[in-house]
C-alpha cells in the first residue's frame, strides 16, 4: 500500500474531496445560484466587453526596434544560443558549469560536460543541479544591491558609489595600526587560485590581520575526523561507481554533499546494472530523513547519540579489531550494524563507508578505519592532499572572531560574502536586534559588507558593497577533486558589483584590481606554465578546467588512531540541523523558483518546519502545522511541526535558511529562522531540547496531496473507474532484486493488464518522421529536484506564491510525486511505521497516443503532432479547463492569473486593465530585469491559457532544423536525415538528471537507448488500464536489502 | 442546481404589452446582423487588418532599390545570418561603413570620401557624412549606439518562424517580403497571417525554387528545365516545385501543419 501523506492513509474526507475534484478551490455552488436572469445579465455585459476590447484590438501590435550591433561580433550569430564554461562556487567547492547564452544574456544553466567532477551524457549534455540551475534566476533578481551604500552617518544608508568607498576605504585602513594588527577580514571559504594569492598579498599589505572563515554549513567534523584517523586532514573523495556496498552513517550523498551530482551519477551506474541481475546495496543509517535515505536499500532511522555505537558495531563487524565495543544499541540497530559490517567485508575494496557533516569527528575516523581495513582506499575512496586542511574549524573561527570584536581588537573589518549577521551562531551576537539588542558589528568602528544582497549583515555595517554574481564576473575556484576551473563571466555585471577578489585587491592597494587581470596573472604565474599561455588559457577557458590540476593523492597516508573515545554522552530530544532544499543556508532565500520547488520529502514549499516523527507528535499531541516551542540551555524558539513518517524518533529537524528579515520581497518573513536555536557550541546537533505545545497554529504549504492519481489507498476508486474487475494497475511498481531475478515479471505482479481493445482506430501512429519517447527509471530516481528547476528554468514557468500555491495553482510541468510505503507495526497502521520505504516519482504530460484531453477540448487548442507530441497551443486555448479535468495524471496547469506580472508575494495585486502586452512593457508594472531571463525560444503564457510539459519541443524544433540544415548543405536535400538518433537532443530535464533517472529519445531510432529501456521487463505504462498509451514508460523500482530485512 | 420554490401560476410572469413593440426592431437587428457578419468578415481579412503594406519610417532612409535592385548586392551581404538561425540579422553599422566610411576629416570639417567601393558611387568631394539621411548612421559610428531600425516584418510572439529552415531548403526570399529590390522604402506586401503561412506549408510547389536562386528576386519558374518549355508560369511554378518536392523530400502535409512547427 502506498500513500502520499498520512491524510490520505487515513481517507480523511479532505483528501477525498481533493481526489475527485481537479479544482479544489472551485465553488459550483456560486455558479448554481445564479439565476437565469443574472446569468443573462452577466453574459450581456461580458459580450459588450469584448466589443470594446474588439475595437481596441483590431490595432497593430507595439512596434519593436531592432538594434544591430555597430562592429561586427566575430563568430557570434545573433539569435543563436552559444555555451561557454564557468563555475559555481559553494561552500568553497566549484561546481562546473555550462551557461547558455542568447544575445548576450545567459538564460540557461547546465552542468560541463568535460569536467572530470561533473557528469554527462555522451560528453555533451551536462547535469546541473536544482541550486546551480535556479542560480540564473538570482542573476537576474531586481532585488539585488544595485550600489554601494553608505551607513557611516545614518544607519539607514545612503547610495554611494565605488570611487567614495575607495576614498572611505583609504581613510579606514588609514586606521591599521602598525601591520594591521587591528584589520580582521570575515570571508566565505574560496578556493580559487587567485583568491588564495590575493589573501596572501592581502596578508603581505597587513601582516598581522586576522583573517576568518565562516560557512554556516561545514564538513568541519570530516577534516577533524581525517586529523584523528591519520593526524592530516584529508579530503575523501568517492567513486561510488565501484561501491557494491555503500555504507552512510548519516551522509546526505546524494543531496547535499559537495559533490553530489557526480556521487548520484555513480551511484546510478550500480543500480541500473540491476537488469543484469547486480546491484549495489547501500545502507543509511540517518538522524534525519535524507534524500539518500529515501533511495537506500537498508535504512536505519537513528538518534544523533548512538552513531559513534552504531560506528563501532559496523567497524567490529567489518573486522576493524580497536573498533571498541558498541554500548546501548537496540536489537535492530546491532542487527543492521552488524549486516553493513558483514556486507562490507564480504564486499572488500569494493565497499566503502562514509560519515556524515553532523556525525562527530570520532565517527569519521572510525569510517577511516573501515575503509583502510577492507582495502577501500584506493577503489572507492581516494584520499587527496587538501591545502586549507589545516584551517580552524569555521566555529572555531567566528568564535575567535566574536572575541577579538567584543574585546575590541578589531577596528576594521571586512567581512566577504556571507551573511554572519543571519547566520552565526546566535550566543555570539552578530544578530542584529536592532537599537536595544545591537549586533557586534555594530561596535566596529570600520565594517565593510561586500554582498549580493544588501542583507541582515549589510545592514548592520558601515559599508555595504555590491557583489557581482558569478556570472557576471572573472574569477577561479576549485572543484572537490581540487581540480582548477575559471570562472568566466557571461555579463557584464549588471548593477557594478565586484567581487571578492577584486574588493581583496583594492584593500591591499594592489596595483592590478580589475579581476580579469588578476585570474590571468595568476593563471600565468602558478598554474599555465611553459608553453604558449595565450593558447593554453583560451583552451582552458573552454574546457572550463586546467587539465591534470587535481589535488595529489594523499601520500603515506597511515592510521595512526590507536583507540576510539566516545564522545561526552548527550541525551534527547535532539535537535538536527539541515540544509533547506529551497534556501540552502540561507543564501537562495529570494529565489523564487528554488522557494516553489517541492522539498524532495516533505514536499513543503515557501516554508520550512520542525520536522518531527509521527510516534512523538502523538506524544507531545501535536499536529501537523501546530506551534511548538523548544528549549534547550540558554535558547527557544517557536516553530511550526510538520509530521513526517520515518523521521527518526526523537529527533527533530529543524532545516536552516529561514526568517530571513533583509532576503528581499520573495524570501523576508517566511519560514522560522531556526539559526535562533544555534549555537557556538553546537555544529548540527542539540541535545536534550524540550519540547512543549504552543497552541498556536501555522499553515504550511506542502504539495504532498496536490493532483493525486486516484488510485491509492482508495478502496473504491477502481470500482468506479473499470468497474472492479481484475485488480489495480499500481502506479508505482517495485520489486527487491532477489524477486525480479526469479521473474522479472514480479514488478507487474499486481496489476490489471492492459486493455488494447479500442473504440475507433488511432487516426495516425504518430511516428513520422520521429516517435518521441520518453522513460522514467525509479530505480534511479533519487527525488533531487534538478529536473523540476530545469523545466522551470526552459520553459518560462513562472512562480505563483504560497498562497496560490494552497490553491493548488503551482506551475511546475514536472513534479516528483513522493509515495510512502510503511508495513504496520504489531498493534499499530501502516502509519506507525517508523521507517517507511519510499519511491520517487517524475509525473510530467505523458504524451499519450490516446490522450483523453485531447478528447474534450472544444476548441481543438491540444492536438496531437505527426511525432506523438500532445501539442498545448496556447494561442487557441480559451480556458475551459475540460482537458486539465479529464487528464489522469493531472499534469495540467492552467493560468489563473497573469503570473509573469504578478509578485508572489503580494496575493492579490491591483488589477491591470490595460492591455496585457503594455503591462508587459511598462517597467513601473514589470521590472525589465525580470524579462531577461526568458528563454525566448518559448511563449510566455499569460492568464486564461491552459499549459503542459511539451517535452521541450522547442529543443527538438532546433535539433530537427539543424540536421535538416546540414543535410541539405550537403546533398541539397533532407532525405534520409528525417530520423533524429537517440541522443542527439534531449529535454531539459533529462539533460539536468546525474542519475539518468529520465531518458528521452526516438523510438524510431531502433538500436537507441530509448527502444531498449520501452522493452525492459521493467517498463510499464502509468495508469495503462485507460488505454491512454502515454508515450513515457516507467521502469519499475527494484530493491537490493539484506536476508532478514523486510522486503 | 438550487432549487427554486415552485411559482403560483397566478404569478406568473407575462410580458407588458409595449413589448410588442420591440418586434420590428428586433427584425432589423436580425437583418443588420446578416449584414454585419459577412462585412465583419471581409474587415478581418483585408490587407488594412493584415497589415500589408506596412511601411514604417525607419532613421536612415535605407533604399532596398538602389542597393539590390540598381547596385545588385546579395541579401546575405547585409542579412548574414538567415541561411544559418532562425533570425535574419540587421547588419552593424560597421557593414553600413564598409562602403560609407568617412577615411579622414579634412581641416574644414569637409568630408573626404572613404576608400571603399563606394568611391565610384559618390563623387569626389561628395557628402557622405554630411547627409543628414545618414547622421543617425555616422553617430552610431561614432558613438557605438546601435541603429533603432524599425522591425517590419513582425510575427506574433507565440509564432516562431525560422529563416534557415526555409531558404536552406528552396523557399526564396521573395516568398515572403515580396520584392524588395523594388522598393525604396520596405514594406510588409505579405499577409503573414497564419493562412497565409498554412498556404504554402500546403502547398510548398507553389513556392519552392533550386537552392541556388533563393536570393533572386526575379528568378522565373518558366526558365528551368524542369519547366519542360511551360509558358504559363504558375503552371510553371507548379512543374518545377513537384520535382523540387521529392527531390527535397519536403515533408507532408500533416507534418507541416502540426500546430509545434510554428507555435512553442
Amino acid at each position: 500500500m502506498y500513500w502520499r501523506s498520512l491524510n490520505q492513509l487515513a481517507e480523511t474526507p479532505e483528501v477525498r474531496a481533493l481526489i475527485e475534484q481537479e479544482f479544489p478551490n472551485y465553488n459550483p455552488s456560486e455558479l448554481a445560484t445564479t439565476s437565469r436572469r443574472k446569468l443573462l445579465k452577466i453574459m450581456g455585459a461580458s459580450m459588450a466587453l469584448a466589443g470594446l476590447g474588439l475595437t481596441g484590438g483590431c490595432r497593430r501590435w507595439p512596434k519593436e526596434k531592432l538594434a544591430p550591433h555597430t562592429t561586427s561580433q566575430g563568430n557570434h550569430t545573433p539569435g543563436q544560443v552559444e555555451h561557454y564554461a564557468t563555475a559555481m562556487e559553494v561552500g568553497g567547492v566549484a561546481q562546473p558549469l555550462l551557461v547558455a547564452s542568447f544575445d548576450g544574456r545567459p538564460i540557461k544553466i547546465e552542468g560541463n560536460p568535460t569536467h572530470p567532477m561533473s557528469w554527462a551524457v555522451k560528453d555533451k549534455f551536462g547535469a546541473a543541479d536544482a541550486f546551480a540551475q535556479a542560480s540564473i534566476l538570482s542573476l537576474y533578481d531586481p532585488e539585488r544591491s544595485r550600489s554601494v551604500i553608505d551607513r557611516t552617518r545614518d544607519a539607514a544608508g545612503k547610495s554611494s558609489d565605488w570611487a567614495a568607498f575607495g576614498e572611505a576605504a583609504v581613510a579606514a585602513f588609514g586606521r591599521a595600526k602598525g601591520a594591521g594588527a587591528n584589520v580582521a577580514v570575515l570571508a566565505e571559504p574560496m578556493s580559487g587560485p587567485s583568491a588564495v594569492e590575493l589573501r596572501k598579498r592581502f596578508q603581505v599589505a597587513y601582516p598581522q590581520a586576522k583573517w576568518y572563515e565562516y560557512e554556516p554549513v561545514s564538513r568541519d567534523n570530516a577534516l577533524a575526523g581525517s586529523r584523528l584517523a591519520f593526524g592530516k586532514a584529508y579530503r575523501s573523495k568517492l567513486d561510488l561507481t565501484k561501491a557494491k556496498v555503500v555504507v552512510s552513517l548519516d551522509d546526505d550523498l546524494l543531496m547535499f554533499h559537495p559533490v553530489h551530482t557526480r556521487h548520484a551519477a555513480d551511484w546510478a551506474d550500480l543500480r541500473r546494472s540491476g537488469d543484469k541481475g547486480e546491484m549495489s546495496r547501500v545502507y543509511v543509517a540517518e538522524t534525519t530523513f535524507s534524500v539518500t535515505g529515501t533511495v537506500a536499500d537498508e535504512r536505519l532511522p537513528i538518534t544523533p547519540d548512538k552513531l559513534f555505537a552504531l560506528a563501532q558495531a559496523v567497524a567490529a563487524a567489518a573486522g576493524v579489531a580497536n573498533a571498541g565495543t558498541a554500548a546501548n544499541l537496540a536489537p535492530n540497530e546491532t542487527a543492521w550494524a552488524q549486516r553493513a559490517g558483514a556486507d562490507l567485508k564480504k564486499a572488500g575494496k569494493n565497499g566503502v563507508m562514509a560519515a556524515g557533516p553532523a556525525a562527530t569527528p570520532v565517527v569519521h575516523a572510525i569510517a577511516h578505519a573501515v575503509n583502510q581495513q577492507i582495502g577501500a582506499v584506493g577503489t572507492t575512496v581516494q584520499l587527496l592532499e587538501d591545502p586549507a586542511g589545516d584551517r580552524p574549524t569555521h566555529l572555531e573561527a567566528i568564535t575567535a572572531l566574536a572575541k577579538a570584536i567584543t574585546s575590541k581588537q578589531v577596528e576594521v573589518l571586512l567581512i566577504l560574502g556571507g551573511n554572519p549577521a543571519y547566520d552565526a551562531p546566535m550566543d555570539l551576537h552578530f544578530y542584529d536586534g536592532g537599537d536595544k539588542d545591537p549586533s557586534i558589528l555594530r561596535s566596529v568602528p570600520v565594517t565593510i559588507h561586500l554582498s549580493v544582497y544588501d542583507d541582515e549583515t549589510s545592514r548592520a555595517c558601515k559599508w555595504h558593497l555590491p557583489m557581482a554574481h558569478y556570472l557576471e564576473a572573472w574569477g577561479d575556484a576549485r572543484a572537490w577533486d581540487g581540480s582548477a576551473n575559471i570562472c568566466q563571466p557571461l555579463i557584464e555585471p549588471l548593477f557594478g558589483g565586484k567581487t571578492a577578489v577584486e574588493v581583496l585587491a583594492i584593500a591591499a592597494s594592489e596595483k592590478e584590481t580589475t579581476a580579469e587581470a588578476i585570474v590571468r596573472r595568476t593563471w600565468q604565474e602558478q598554474l599555465i606554465k611553459g608553453g604558449d599561455f595565450e593558447k593554453q588559457w583560451r583552451k582552458t577557458l573552454e574546457a572550463g578546467v586546467l587539465e591534470n590540476s587535481a589535488f595529489p593523492a594523499a601520500a603515506g597516508a597511515t592510521l595512526t588512531a590507536a583507540t576510539f573515545a566516545a564522545p561526552a554522552p548527550v541525551s534527547g530530544p535532539f535537535v538536527r540541523f539541515t540544509p533547506d532544499s529551497h534556501a540552502y543556508d540561507g543564501r537562495y532565500a529570494n529565489n523564487g523558483w528554488l522557494q516553489e520547488t517541492h522539498d524532495p520529502i516533505t514536499k513543503l514549499v515557501w516554508d520550512n518546519a520542525a520536522i518531527i516523527s509521527k510516534k512523538d507528535a502523538d506524544a507531545w499531541g501535536v499536529k501537523q502545522g501546530d506551534v511548538i516551542q523548544l528549549d534547550a540551555a540558554g535558547r527557544s524558539i517557536q516553530i511550526a511541526a510538520f509530521v513526517q513518517p520515518g523521521q527518526p524518533i526523537g529527533v527533530i529537524t529543524l532545516p536552516l535558511g529561514y526568517g530571513r528579515t533583509a532576503a528581499g520581497n520573495v524570501g523576508n518573513r517566511l519560514g522560522f529562522n531556526t539559526y535562533h536555536f544555534r549555537q557556538s557550541v553546537d555544529g548540527d546537533v542539540v541535545s536534550g531540547v524540550k519540547v512543549s505545545k504552543v497552541g498556536a497554529h501555522y499553515t504550511l504549504a506542502t504539495t504532498m496531496e496536490h493532483h493525486i492519481l486516484d488510485e491509492f489507498a482508495q478502496k473504491n476508486a477502481l470500482d468506479q473507474r473499470v468497474g472492479g474487475k481484475g485488480k489495480t494497475g499500481y502506479i508505482v511498481r517495485e520489486a527487491t532484486l532477489a524477486q525480479y531475478k526469479a521473474d522479472p515479471r514480479t514488478p507487474h505482479a499486481t496489476s490489471h493488464g492492459g486493455v488494447s481493445l479500442q473504440l475507433f482506430n488511432n487516426p495516425s501512429t504518430f511516428n513520422t518522421p520521429n516517435a518521441w519517447g520518453m522513460a522514467v527509471d525509479l530505480n534511479t530516481c533519487t527525488g533531487c529536484n534538478a529536473c523540476v528547476v530545469a523545466c522551470q528554468a526552459e520553459n518560462n514557468i513562472p512562480v505563483v506564491g504560497k498562497d496560490q500555491v494552497m490553491y493548488h495553482r503551482e506551475m511546475q510541468w514536472l513534479r516528483i510525486d513522493r509515495y510512502f510505503k510503511g508495513t504496520a507495526p504489531a498493534g499499530g497502521t501502516a502509519a506507525d511505521d517508523p521507517n517507511p520505504q519510499v519511491v520517487h516519482q517524475p509525473m510530467m504530460c505523458q504524451q499519450c497516443e490516446t490522450a483523453p484531453c485531447e478528447q474534450v477540448c472544444p476548441v481543438a487548442a491540444t492536438v496531437h503532432d505527426t511525432e506523438g507530441l500532445n501539442t498545448m497551443v496556447y494561442n487557441r486555448c480559451i480556458g475551459t479547463r475540460y482537458c486539465s479535468n479529464n487528464c489522469p495524471y493531472k499534469v495540467r496547469r492552467f493560468n489563473y492569473f497573469d503570473w509573469h506580472a504578478k509578485d508572489p508575494r503580494i496575493s492579490r495585486p491591483a488589477p491591470y486593465h490595460g492591455f496585457p502586452d503594455a503591462q508587459q512593457n511598462d517597467p513601473a508594472q514589470i521590472d525589465p530585469i525580470r524579462r531577461l531571463v526568458y528563454n525566448p525560444d518559448v511563449s510566455v503564457r499569460m492568464r486564461g491559457v491552459m499549459e503542459k510539459c511539451t517535452y521541450c519541443t522547442q529543443r527538438l524544433a532546433q535539433a530537427k532544423i539543424s540536421r535538416r540544415n546540414a543535410a541539405f548543405a550537403a546533398n541539397g536535400s533532407e532525405k534520409g536525415s528525417e530520423v533524429v538518433p537517440d541522443g542527439e537532443v534531449m529535454t531539459a530535464c533529462a539533460q539536468a538528471c546525474a542519475t539518468r533517472a529520465i531518458t528521452f529519445g526516438n523510438l524510431n531510432d531502433k538500436g537507441g537507448e530509448l527502444v531498449k529501456l520501452h522493452k525492459n521487463p521493467r517498463a510499464y505504462e502509468v495508469l495503462a488500464e485507460l488505454n491512454t498509451k502515454p508515450r513515457t514508460r516507467y521502469l519499475a523500482k527494484l530493491r537490493n536489502p539484506a536476508e532478514g530485512e523486510k522486503a | 442546481m438550487s432549487e427554486a420554490a415552485p411559482t403560483p401560476p397566478t404569478k406568473r410572469f407575462t410580458f407588458p404589452r409595449w413589448v410588442n413593440y420591440a418586434l420590428p426592431v428586433i427584425a432589423v437587428a436580425i437583418a443588420g446582423g446578416l449584414f454585419y457578419a459577412p462585412t465583419l468578415f471581409v474587415l478581418g481579412a483585408s490587407p488594412k487588418t493584415t497589415a500589408v503594406g506596412y511601411a514604417p519610417e525607419q532613421p536612415v532612409p535605407y533604399s532596398h532599390a538602389v542597393h539590390v535592385g540598381k547596385l545588385g548586392m546579395d541579401c546575405r551581404y547585409c542579412h548574414t545570418t538567415v541561411e544559418s538561425a532562425a533570425f535574419a540579422a540587421i547588419p552593424a553599422t560597421q557593414t553600413c561603413m564598409n562602403c560609407h566610411r568617412p577615411a579622414a576629416e579634412d581641416d574644414k570639417g569637409k568630408v573626404k570620401v572613404g576608400t571603399g567601393g563606394i568611391r565610384s558611387i559618390i563623387k569626389a568631394g561628395g557628402t557622405d557624412v554630411a547627409n543628414p539621411a545618414l547622421k543617425p548612421l555616422h553617430d552610431s559610428w561614432k558613438t557605438g549606439a546601435p541603429v533603432q531600425w524599425v522591425k517590419v516584418h513582425d510575427l506574433p510572439d507565440y509564432a516562431f518562424f525560422n529563416h534557415s529552415a526555409h531558404v536552406n531548403r528552396g523557399v526564396g526570399c521573395v516568398s515572403c517580403h515580396g520584392r524588395i529590390d523594388q522598393m525604396d522604402k520596405v514594406y510588409q506586401s505579405k499577409p503573414l497571417s497564419m493562412g497565409w503561412c498554412l498556404d504554402c506549408h500546403r502547398e510548398p510547389e507553389k513556392e519552392l525554387r533550386p537552392l541556388d536562386q533563393i536570393t533572386n528576386m526575379g528568378w522565373k519558374a518558366v526558365d528551368h528545365p524542369y519547366a519542360e518549355g511551360e509558358t504559363d508560369a504558375a503552371k510553371a511554378q507548379l512543374k518545377v516545385g513537384l520535382k523540387l518536392k521529392a527531390e527535397y523530400g519536403t515533408r507532408d502535409i500533416p507534418y507541416m501543419t502540426s500546430c509545434y512547427t510554428c507555435h512553442r
